[in-house]
């Protein structure tokens, strides 16, 4: 099998070197990329199957490289922030970011979200199929029935079309400003009120331990992350 | 006196009349009545500025009756004997009302505009106090801003060293991967630079703040500048790597007065950044000119991108790096190295600032430092 190619973007030198001695032991192809100039060149010839660029870059923030990328590709991206910038990490997502990971890290926790990006793959356009089935998941869309673990559960309209958004994208960091855009419209994105009222009544509905929620994984200030297989 | 009871305004106006009538009584029959009318015009004129038109109307009327009762024949009685005293008591008493009617007027619109002065005045001080607390409000507001953005600044600075540390420690840390020695040499080698950049950063924010804290024990003395400037290109030799360094110290050049030290560490900032901030093949030149007045400059050059003008101040700031980053060699700017070089040179009554270079030099940064002057002795 072709090693995955992945693309790492960071001004800082010295963390561009150590990933790419940790990628390399771990079997991928690395390349690596200073500035978000460069980084869309090296898109264009290597082909990469995941990006990972940090946020604060001189010149073209990661913030616009998401979005350039987003214009031409649907590669996953995630993106490397510095604690504390929880407003970029957000703007990065709705930029079209797949995840962050929060500086410093450790190795296994950055590995696992690649393994995770690299299984997602690219973000494929809505399948028209009317059986989704993920993970505990099972949902007809023509006959409106929803099943968790096999077992049915009765979900209203608006309760129906959360979960299938969530598991169409499923594994994704989905910011709250985007969840409301998809299932309310441009309008409702300033009123994450409607989302904490339903994403609490689906849990009721899905969750087995309403204390440790295992499918709709809370990000603190960003959003939600959907996980079909607990 | 606007403050009086009317009665007393009242009391006032008729015995201001009863006065002057006291006054002209005993030379009634010598006296010209046009001496007399007009000494109670007086009077009345008095009266309608100091107490308004009610008083002066009154005092009007006891006017005409005093001058007709004493001064006008026949004495003593209301009666008028001559046709002509008619006409003068009339006329009196026509130009008294009116006289008092006008001059109390005039009184009353020159209160009004003093009111209204004093309103605009009271407006107008309001005004500035509401500005004044505003503006502190505003102060308050950018030195949190100022603040805060500091500690965004010094976090980037802690964290991104610590990233590659953290990055580095958990991949020699993992078992079943085969890095192989070169990779586990490198990785070492990687946090043994970050720990030593972390160190360097800590190092730095104790100097700035022991420098503006006024704490250093400068020793000055006149120390050779040939002398500081290659002391500061030794100490940054490891960092210029074989970069070509033209010095170029005209022999005439004075000694400056100076902690050869501090000196030195300000130099070295300054070509530190330069070789940061320039392409890691153009050269660097260091160049010393004596200015009559101001002691001797020493310019640092370098084939940069260049600072915008409006830029040039600011990048003395502490933490601030203006967007040219991506020029530099290992480790990235720590955002101090200029802000320690001016502070030490103007402790030592130096200047550091940053201008156009010459010669196809793109950047020059000048350190100003004293003139040691004629030695003694």
């Amino acid at each position: 099998m072709e090693p995955k190619r992945i693309l790492m973007v960071d001004d800082e030198r010295q963390i561009t070197r150590v990933l790419r001695h940790s990628f390399l032991a771990h079997g991928y192809d690395v390349r690596t990329a200073s500035d978000g100039e460069s980084a869309l060149d090296t898109i264009r010839d290597f082909v990469p199957d995941l990006v990972i660029t940090d946020l604060q870059m001189p010149e073209m923030s990661g913030l616009e490289l998401c979005r350039k990328i987003r214009a031409v590709s649907q590669i996953p991206i995630i993106v490397l922030s510095i604690k504390g910038e929880e407003r970029i990490k957000v703007a990065a997502l709705d930029a079209g970011a797949d995840d962050y990971v929060t500086k410093p890290f450790g190795m296994d926790e950055l590995l696992a979200r690649v393994r995770a990006a690299l299984r997602r793959g690219p973000a494929e356009p809505v399948s028209e199929e009317s059986v989704l089935t993920a993970g505990d998941f099972e949902i007809d869309r023509s006959t409106h029935r929803a099943l968790v673990r096999g077992a049915e559960i009765h979900l209203t309209p608006k309760e129906m079309e959360l979960l299938i958004y969530l598991l169409t994208n499923s594994g994704r960091v989905l910011t709250h400003r985007s969840m409301l855009k998809a299932l309310w419209g441009a309008n409702a994105v300033e009123q994450p009120e409607y989302l904490r009222v339903f994403v609490g009544n689906l849990r009721k509905k899905i969750e087995p331990d309403l204390s440790a929620p295992k499918y709709i994984i809370t990000e603190p200030w960003v959003g939600y992350r959907f996980e079909p297989a607990g | 006196m606007r403050t009086l009871a009317p009665t007393a305004k009242g009391f006032i106006s008729l015995a201001t009349v009863g006065l002057v009538t006291v006054g002209f009584a005993p030379f009634a029959e010598t006296i010209s009545h046009t001496t007399v009318a007009l000494a109670y015009l007086l009077a009345i004129l008095f009266v309608a500025t100091l107490f308004g038109s009610r008083p002066a109307l009154a005092s009007s009327v006891a006017g005409a009756l005093c001058f007709n009762f004493f001064f006008l024949p026949p004495y003593f009685t209301f009666a008028v004997s001559q046709g002509e005293n008619w006409v003068a008591l009339a006329a009196f008493l026509v130009t008294a009302v009116v006289a008092g009617q006008l001059s109390s007027y005039a009184r009353r619109r020159a209160d009004e505009s003093e009111a209204r002065r004093q309103e605009i005045e009271q407006l107008y001080s309001d005004l500035r106090e509401a500005f004044a607390q505003a503006s502190q409000a505003e102060a308050l507001r950018q030195s949190e801003q100022m603040k805060s953005a500091l500690l965004d600044a010094v976090t980037h600075d802690l964290r991104t060293p610590l990233t590659s540390i953290k990055a580095a420690a958990t991949t020699l840390m993992e078992t079943g991967i085969d890095l192989g020695d070169e990779s586990r040499r490198d990785l070492l080698a990687i946090i043994d630079e970050e720990a030593e950049r972390l160190n360097a950063f800590i190092g730095g924010i104790v100097d700035l703040a022991r420098i503006e804290a006024g704490q250093l024990d400068l020793k000055r003395s006149g120390v050779p500048v040939t002398e500081i400037i290659s002391r500061a290109v030794e100490r940054a030799s490891a960092r210029l790597s074989g970069r070509e360094v033209v010095i170029e110290v005209p022999p005439q050049t004075p000694d400056v007065r100076v902690d050869g030290q501090s000196a030195e560490e300000a130099l070295y900032s300054l070509i530190e950044n330069a070789s940061k901030y320039s392409p890691d093949d153009a050269p660097i030149r260091l160049s010393a000119i004596a200015t009559p007045t101001r002691g001797v400059e020493i310019i640092v050059e370098d084939k940069g991108r260049g600072i915008a003008p409006e830029d040039r101040e600011r990048i003395f700031e502490k933490f601030i790096r203006v967007g040219r980053a991506e020029i530099h060699s290992t480790a990235s700017g720590l955002g101090l190295g200029l802000a320690i070089a001016r502070g030490l040179a103007e402790s030592m009554g130096g200047s550091v600032t940053a201008g156009d270079g010459r010669d196809g030099y793109v950047t020059a940064f000048t350190l100003t430092l004293p003139a040691a002057g004629p030695t003694i002795g």
